[in-house]
């Protein structure tokens, strides 16, 4: 952008709110029911409650181990890496909005006869960047205690739970469940750590002071 | 070089990933023109009207790009930036009898494009096959001693090692003990994925109770150092054991291909465990091996156009399209699969997707054969049916899986390779200041495929 109407606020400025939301919610299956749920850390739902003993059911109320909520998150962060790696491409030309996998070999041209538009990955890096720290922040315990957590429902869903929590007892379940969370989050961590967006390419950023 | 498969994942970039393909065709185009001996000025552009005959080399892409399907009747060719401005143009099998063509394949293409709409193709250039490895006598007597005139034995396996329905490892604990025992290998070459990330219980949740562990593990990274490490730790030292690692692993986190190694030390594997990258070049003793685990036996979904072609035996065709590609994985776009939801939205079909061929398209260069000549062997696993077959004096196999997924005994393959010797004229000398001996292991080996 130019100009001070170009500048962007630093992405750790912004909310989780603003930030994740079109992040897609980690959809949890349970092991003894097959009941299917959003997971949404420690809040109020009408499907799972979080328990001393971790996670519940609510309709069955079988406790979650935790290898049972690990292997489905592993699996939804990796089926997120690999939608991303399907390399969708999209047309920014509204009238154009061609859909594809095929990539010309100038890669933002797109490929429908006389079209002038620019072909961007659909599923972009910032997106799947996004995407993790959205479930890495579902099992941040700071994040949970001071419930700056993206909202799961909104007045007026279907789903909106008819109880809520309060925050002393957020807080204590959050200590409860504080190894728990740890090692949900060290799921999302081993992706994180491999996300080459979180480094910055300092070569790139320092590239005008070399000598050519 | 093991260390360019260290980058970090998840920042495709599109220019970097055009260069790439651009590249691809420019490689070929030299290859082309020095093997046929053409000057530049046989070569043309194809996408623009011509009175005379020229000689094109580009990508197989379809016509429309928003068209998965596609069939002979509806291809076109990507030009490079360089021979035609990255243009593409429809082309005109008509006049061609004999062909075999699939999306991502380079190809050098003889004909005319008369009315500015279209190319015809008279003629396709096969791309010639790279040169096969070569050692010095020294080297060739070096292996033979090492050997004591015994064969070189390598045994195969392939995941995933379990049924679809449960993670018993029972057939593995098998295996290594028949392994210790009866099979006695040098090496055993295995392929992921050792825990599947795609297994349906891994995505329902549904993992049981571990009733002979003291502490059941926590992550998927726990459930293998826990379940199926110790049944491995139990392989021979002297067993040499190569692990190449799937996109589909949960042990990875490099979730591309190109793919790094596994991490021995974190798998708590003895020394006699190496971990190689998705693709591996390596040598045991003299002979070369190729290893990629991308399903292109799957993915190559080819063309064939005339009964000569389509008579021939499909795993063939497609073993020659790896060769004359130089890659171990030319299909592009990458496979994807993808499962029907129930739910449809207005009519529309919802898919999800469930795993792929996961390209890192600008590290594809990674992916080529290195020093450009093609290994003694080459193995690619595949979900299709196991094979073993010799195809331009390369050894090509798919050892099949280990479990199918209903639980029911997979296979390995079982190679063994006589001792190289110099005097028994398996080997073929080629003379020059220090003479070289091609490995020929194609006439030495043998290969089976047999039930685990």
């Amino acid at each position: 952008g130019s100009g001070i109407n170009g500048l962007q606020p630093l992405e750790s400025t912004i909310p989780d709110t603003e930030r994740f939301k079109d992040a897609a919610n980690l959809k949890l299956n349970c092991p003894n029911c097959s009941a299917t749920f959003d997971f949404g850390g420690i809040v109020a739902s009408n499907y799972y409650s979080m328990s001393y003993n971790g996670l519940q059911c609510k309709k069955c109320e079988h406790l979650f181990a935790p290898l049972q909520i690990n292997s489905q998150l592993e699996r939804s962060i990796r089926s997120h890496i690999s939608l991303y790696y399907a390399g969708w491409l999209q047309c920014d030309d509204p009238t154009c909005g061609n859909v594809t996998r095929q990539i010309s070999v100038f890669g933002k041209r797109c490929l429908n006869d006389g079209c002038t538009g620019v072909m961007r990955y659909r599923y972009s890096d910032k997106k799947l960047y996004n995407q993790l720290l959205y479930f890495d922040s579902l099992f941040n315990c700071e994040k949970n205690k001071n419930c700056e957590l993206k909202p799961l429902y909104h007045t007026g869903d279907r789903d909106f739970p008819q109880e809520k929590l309060n925050e002393s007892s957020i807080k204590a379940l959050t200590e409860q469940n504080r190894n728990l969370f740890e090692s949900n989050r060290s799921v999302v961590q081993k992706y994180l750590s491999d996300c080459a967006r979180r480094y910055v390419d300092m070569g790139s950023i320092f590239d005008f002071m070399q000598q050519r | 070089d093991p260390e360019k498969y260290k980058f970090r994942t998840m920042r495709q970039n599109l220019s970097d990933a055009a260069d790439v393909l651009d590249m691809q065709i420019e490689i070929i185009a030299e290859i082309v023109q020095n093997h046929y001996k053409l000057s530049a000025s046989e070569f043309g552009d194809p996408t623009i009207q011509a009175q005379s005959e020229i000689h094109a080399v580009g990508r197989i892409v379809p016509e429309s790009p928003s068209d998965e399907s596609v069939n002979t009747e509806s291809l076109a060719l990507e030009t490079s930036r360089m021979a035609g401005i990255g243009r593409r143009v429809r082309l005109n099998l008509t006049d061609v009898n004999e062909v075999s063509l699939f999306l991502g394949q380079i190809v050098a293409v003889k004909g005319k494009n008369a009315d500015g709409d279209s190319f015809k193709a008279t003629e396709f250039l096969p791309l010639p096959y790279p040169e096969s490895p070569v050692s010095t006598a020294d080297e060739i007597q070096t292996h033979q001693k090492a050997l004591n005139g015994d064969p070189l034995k390598v045994t195969v396996i392939t995941g995933p090692f379990t049924s679809n329905d449960s993670f018993d490892f029972s057939h593995l604990t098998n295996f290594v003990e028949r392994l210790n025992t009866e099979i006695k290998p040098h090496a055993l070459i295995m392929f992921g994925p050792l825990i599947d990330v795609t297994h349906p219980m891994i995505a329902a949740g549904t993992l049981p109770h571990f009733p002979h562990l003291k502490s059941q593990p926590q992550t998927l990274d726990d459930l293998f150092l826990k379940v199926m490490a110790p049944i491995l730790k139990n392989i021979r030292s002297n067993i040499q054991v190569i692990l190449i690692p799937s996109t589909r692993d949960a042990l990875s986190k490099h979730a591309a291909y190109p793919q790094d190694s596994l991490d021995r030390k974190a798998l708590q594997l003895p020394k006699n465990f190496k971990c190689f990258a998705n693709p591996a070049t390596f040598q045991l003793n003299e002979v070369f091996f190729g290893c990629s685990n991308v399903d292109t036996f799957k993915d190559i979904k080819e063309m064939p156009k005339g009964g000569n072609t389509s008579m021939r035996d499909r795993f063939d065709r497609v073993s020659e399209h790896i060769l004359q590609q130089r890659r171990y994985y030319p299909v592009f776009p990458g496979g994807i699969t993808k499962k029907l939801l129930p739910n449809t939205e207005g009519g529309n079909k919802v898919y999800e997707h469930i795993s792929g061929a996961d390209l890192d398209v600008p590290y594809l260069g990674l992916t080529e054969f290195v020093g450009n000549f093609t290994p003694d062997i080459i193995l690619i696993p595949s979900e299709m049916n196991h094979f073993a077959k010799v195809e331009q004096n390369v050894i090509m196999i798919n050892p099949g899986r280990f479990v199918k997924p209903w639980g029911h005994q997979g296979t390995y393959a079982d190679i063994s390779i006589s001792a190289p010797d110099l005097d028994n004229g398996k080997l073929t000398k080629i003379e020059g200041p220090e003479p070289v001996y091609l490995h020929n292991v194609w006439k030495r080996a043998r290969v089976d495929i047999a039930n685990i």
